[in-house]
């Protein structure tokens, strides 16, 4: 059992979003997500859920308010504290994000390998693993432009749950994924929360992941009036 | 994994930077500051004093000058006012009575004059008069230069200081001439007073100059008074002035030669009583030496220098009334007239350091002043940070269903205990009713993330440790196996882990102490504020309700797992006869299932066996006896445990219990047991075989269907979401060699096995749940 964090991972506390640098409406966002929480939010906008967890991530200027993460201001932060911060952070987005000169294999690691002192070959090891369960057969060396798109996503999804991330930004890795991949990324979030981690699941709509609604402890719209709270049924 | 973060930005380096540069480095900056400029004003008040010293000094030494000077000219102005006089006197009075003018003149002069010497007067027609003192510095002594005979001769006449003539004598003068003589030949040409050059009288160790006048009498002759001072006198004069407190003055003339000064006469000896031999020793007077090379350099006035790492002044002037190129020089160490300055210095120095010294003090107390404020903020934020941790740990324990359920596993206490006080262990202990033993309930291992319990200890084992708990309050000993009360303790429960410390908080019910929580290694536990109260509280009323549940079990009647199983066995002995399906073991045997259909409450044991690798033909038949040996093992142990049935599938083998129609309670025991006993003998014949546990078994309880299918033989298949999951915990489980259950197994078995939490999973149509591993039995 994972010591938990006191206080939220993730707080939006009336944060107001520059327009002219995010496209985000410039009304107050607020939130909280604490640790082993999965939060579900509906945004119909692929970009805009990407700009989201670009402001979850403290890389949208506020004109008020803040984005706290794990207690810490990202405006307060010097840019090393805040990178270092943004290294416990674990992402998948549409967004491409794949260096083409590395393979695959070191866009997996690097964020391990920029930010901790783990030895290599327990982050190979990690990722290998991670790879089997989201369905490759082992950790994928070529460069992501060989890869197909399915199995771009399952790297993304390894990318994502290494090491031990505080808080997780998944744009749904669901929607048109290969049936099987399900599984792992539902199997793979329920680890993550229970080690403490935080979840923001961006889903284009309720109809993906059903299955695990059981297991979301509050869902959320992203609309022109901001981030609204939708009542569980 | 924050160890392993390169950059911990929880670390607020900046802040921690600027905390410092207030606190440590400013403080010390200011006195830094305060000392630099204690120091320079120290150094500019030295040096603007000294300065003043020395301003002083030549002023001081001018003074002194002055005066010597003055001191000087009087000493020498009666033999040259005394020469104007007399030459005035006589040069006005008859031939006749110049001689007796001269003798009055000089007689009251050396009367009253004791630097002078003797009077002379002498004329161009080589006549030639001398008054002087006698011997013995008394009466006096009249000479006149007579020829008698063709001879000259000197006649003495003596005479008392009142003028009474008491003898007489004549001696020879040889070619005596007084017009040869220098103070009668340097005043040639001359109306001015002339000076010879000092002379030394050898016998009567004098130091003699002469001064002389020439005029002309009124018979037209050219006459020449002279007076001879002695130089002793002044001599002894300067010796005994004092120049600042060890300073002196000397008089030369422009060659250096000493004229006047102190010791006189040991230089006039050392020089052969020969005055042009008298000049100024670099090496007797060295300071004088120098000074009359400033003043031959710079010429008259001040002048100041280094000698011997000691500073001197001196000081050059002319001497009125005296030989033209006479030099007075005065020199005096510095240190004579700036000695106050320089105490006055060193006790500006010495407050300074005073100052400094306070200003040390102060800045160090104002250091450790903020230090301490610094310490008790930190305080008082890890307090309330502490408070927060411990609000959220009473949360997370509040949150946990059935807390106060005896029945329920409440591992969520041990586990925030531990973490809550960085402890390496945390565990809970419950006394029997009788209090002869105590129970291990839970206990967490953080490091390992494990949970165990069962443990019985005695009270005969642990003696004094049972004394000190049922004393009721806690302890903590750093030295657990040096402390009696718990040197048992650590001897039988904590050396196995290799814990030092333990702390002991012993749990109240309502007779007075039931149990104890123990934490081990625990880095926090003294900061803990109330949370290990209340966990002793909740593990109280658990331990309470526990406690009665067993009071009420009357006496004798409680049951070991040992007793439950072999109750299970008993029960299970009515059941049909194990199943062995496929190409294990026996044809098919249905027994009393003579239908297919849904069975609620089956027990099935997944046991997966990596693949072997074979290479060769020995190896194969090697691989295949150890099969055979495992399959015949696994064939006895659940015909012992009347399992319904084992299949083989690959490289799997499914065993289960509990297929029929109406749900049985010991199905689950009895295929637990076996799964333990299975795990033990396939374990031994692997390790016989020289092999690696190779195998992993998985346990799932619930409903499933099944029914034999096919033609004959039959073959019994069993299907169902507990068989998928069943294969689902072997293939997931964490290690070789262990027996992965789900929830529902620990739920039922809790109290009879021991159970390692494995976290929370999602399974693909179960959902959330929880995996346990099972380890032993209690």
């Amino acid at each position: 059992m994972e010591t938990r964090n006191v206080g939220p991972v993730l707080e939006l506390n009336k944060a107001i979003p520059s327009f002219e640098e995010s496209g985000l409406p410039p009304v107050p966002f607020s939130m909280r997500l604490m640790p082993g929480e999965c939060a579900v939010v509906e945004a119909r906008d692929a970009s805009r859920a990407t700009i989201f967890a670009d402001l979850c991530s403290g890389l949208v200027p506020l004109n008020d308010g803040a984005v706290k993460f794990m207690g810490l201001d990202w405006t307060e932060l010097h840019d090393r504290e805040v990178n270092a911060l943004r290294g416990r952070i674990g992402r998948i987005t549409r967004r491409p994000s794949w260096t083409d000169f590395l393979g695959t294999h070191m866009g997996i690691m690097l964020q391990q390998l920029h930010h901790t002192t783990r030895d290599v070959n327990d982050v190979v090891a990690e990722a290998s693993r991670l790879s089997e369960q989201f369905g490759l057969p082992g950790l994928p060396v070529l460069r992501p432009a060989m890869l197909s798109d399915a199995d771009l996503l399952r790297a993304s999804c390894v990318r994502a749950f290494m090491g031990r991330p505080h808080l997780l930004l998944l744009e749904d890795p669901l929607e048109a994924s290969p049936a099987d991949l399900e599984d792992a990324f539902l199997s793979a979030i329920t680890t993550a929360r229970d080690k403490g981690a935080g979840i923001i699941w961006l889903v284009r709509s309720n109809a993906v992941g059903q299955r695990y609604w059981q297991g979301v402890t509050s869902r959320w719209r992203l609309a022109d009036d901001g981030l609204v709270a939708v009542r569980m049924g | 994994m924050s160890s392993e973060e390169i950059v911990d930005p929880t670390l607020q380096h900046d802040v921690s930077v600027r905390r410092v540069l207030i606190h440590l480095v400013l403080p010390l900056f200011a006195l830094i500051l305060g000392i630099l400029a204690v120091a320079f004003i120290g150094l500019h008040s030295y040096r603007t004093t000294r300065a003043g010293v020395k301003a002083l000094t030549h002023e001081l030494l001018g003074a002194v000058q002055h005066y010597i000077a003055q001191e000087v000219s009087d000493y020498i102005m009666p033999a040259a006012a005394g020469n104007i006089v007399a030459s005035g006197m006589i040069e006005h009075v008859p031939v006749a009575v110049q001689d007796k003018v001269f003798y009055s003149y000089g007689a009251a002069m050396l009367r009253s004059v004791p630097q002078l010497q003797s009077f002379y007067l002498a004329d161009d027609s080589g006549h030639f008069t001398l008054i002087t003192r006698g011997k013995d510095g008394k009466n006096q002594e009249r000479t006149t230069l007579q020829e008698r005979g063709g001879h000259k001769v000197f006649h003495h006449d003596y005479f008392t200081d009142d003028g009474v003539k008491i003898g007489e004598a004549d001696d020879d003068a040889k070619d005596y001439d007084p017009r040869n003589r220098p103070w009668y030949k340097n005043t040639e040409n001359s109306t001015d007073i002339k000076w010879t050059q000092p002379y030394l009288f050898a016998t009567s160790h004098q130091f003699v100059m002469t001064s002389s006048l020439r005029f002309k009498g009124i018979d037209g002759h050219t006459l020449v008074f002279a007076t001879n001072i002695s130089l002793n006198e002044l001599s002894a004069f300067l010796d005994h002035i004092k120049v600042g407190k060890s300073g002196n003055a000397i008089i030369l003339d422009s060659k250096g030669r000493v004229m006047a000064g102190r010791h006189l006469m040991q230089q006039a000896e050392a020089a052969g009583w020969d005055p042009n031999k008298m000049i100024i020793n670099p090496k007797t007077h060295p300071v004088f030496a120098r000074g009359f090379d400033h003043y031959r350099v710079h010429n008259f006035g001040p002048a100041s220098f280094e000698l011997n790492n000691k500073r001197y002044v001196t000081i050059a002037s002319p001497l009125p009334n005296s030989s033209e190129d006479w030099v007075l020089l005065l020199s005096a160490p510095e240190s004579d007239f700036a000695g106050f300055a320089k105490q006055s210095s060193q006790q500006s120095l010495q407050f300074a350091g005073v100052i400094i010294v306070f200003s040390l003090v102060l800045a160090a107390l104002l250091i450790r002043q903020v230090r301490r404020s610094e310490r008790s903020d930190r305080k008082l934020r890890a307090q309330a940070s502490q408070i927060t941790r411990e609000t959220a740990a009473v949360q997370q324990v509040a949150a946990t269903p059935h807390l106060f359920d005896p029945a329920n596993d409440s591992l969520v206490l041990t586990e925030q205990l531990a973490h809550l006080a960085s402890a390496h262990r945390a565990s809970v202990w419950r006394f029997l009713h009788d209090g002869s033993a105590i129970i291990c309930e839970d206990s967490y291992d953080q490091k390992q993330d494990t949970h165990s319990g069962g443990f019985e200890m005695s009270r005969s084992e642990m003696e004094d440790f049972f004394k000190a708990v049922e004393e009721g309050e806690a302890f903590t000993a750093q030295n657990a196996a040096a402390d009696t009360r718990t040197a048992q303790f650590e001897r039988l429960v904590m050396r196995e882990v290799g814990t030092h410390g333990v702390a002991v908080y012993p749990v109240h019910g309502a007779n007075g102490v039931i149990g104890t929580l123990v934490l081990e290694d625990a880095a926090m536990a003294p900061h803990l504020l109330y949370f290990v109260d209340l966990i002793a509280s909740v593990a109280g009323m658990r331990l309470a309700s526990l406690y009665g549940a067993h009071t009420d079990t009357p006496e004798g009647a409680s049951i070991s797992t040992a007793d439950k199983l072999h109750e299970a066995l008993q029960q299970a002995a009515s059941l049909p006869a194990t199943k062995f399906d496929n190409m294990l073991m026996r044809a098919p045997q249905t027994g009393a299932v003579q239908s297919s259909g849904i069975y609620p409450a089956v027990a099935v044991l997944v046991i997966t066996f990596s693949d072997p690798v074979v290479d060769g033909g020995t190896e194969t038949q090697g691989v295949l006896d150890l099969i055979n040996r495992i399959a015949t093992e696994v064939q006895r142990i659940a015909i012992e445990s009347h399992l319904f049935a084992v299949e083989v599938a690959g490289h799997r083998l499914i065993c289960m219990a509990g297929c029929t129609e109406h749900e049985d309670p010991t199905a689950l025991i009895r295929v637990a047991e076996a799964a333990l006993t299975m795990r033990e003998t396939c374990m031994g014949i692997l390790a016989a075989a020289n092999l690696e546990p190779v195998f992993t078994m998985g346990l799932d309880y619930g409903a499933a269907f099944g029914g034999a299918v096919g033609a004959e033989p039959q073959v019994f298949n069993l299907w169902g979401q507990t068989v998928s999951v069943a294969e689902l915990m072997a293939q997931g489980a964490a290690d070789a060699g262990t027996i992965q259950v789900t929830e529902r197994v620990y739920s039922v078995l809790r109290d009879r096995y021991l159970f390692r939490s494995r976290g929370a999973f999602f399974a693909p149509h179960l959902g959330l749940g929880r995996a346990y591993v099972l380890a032993a039995r209690r």
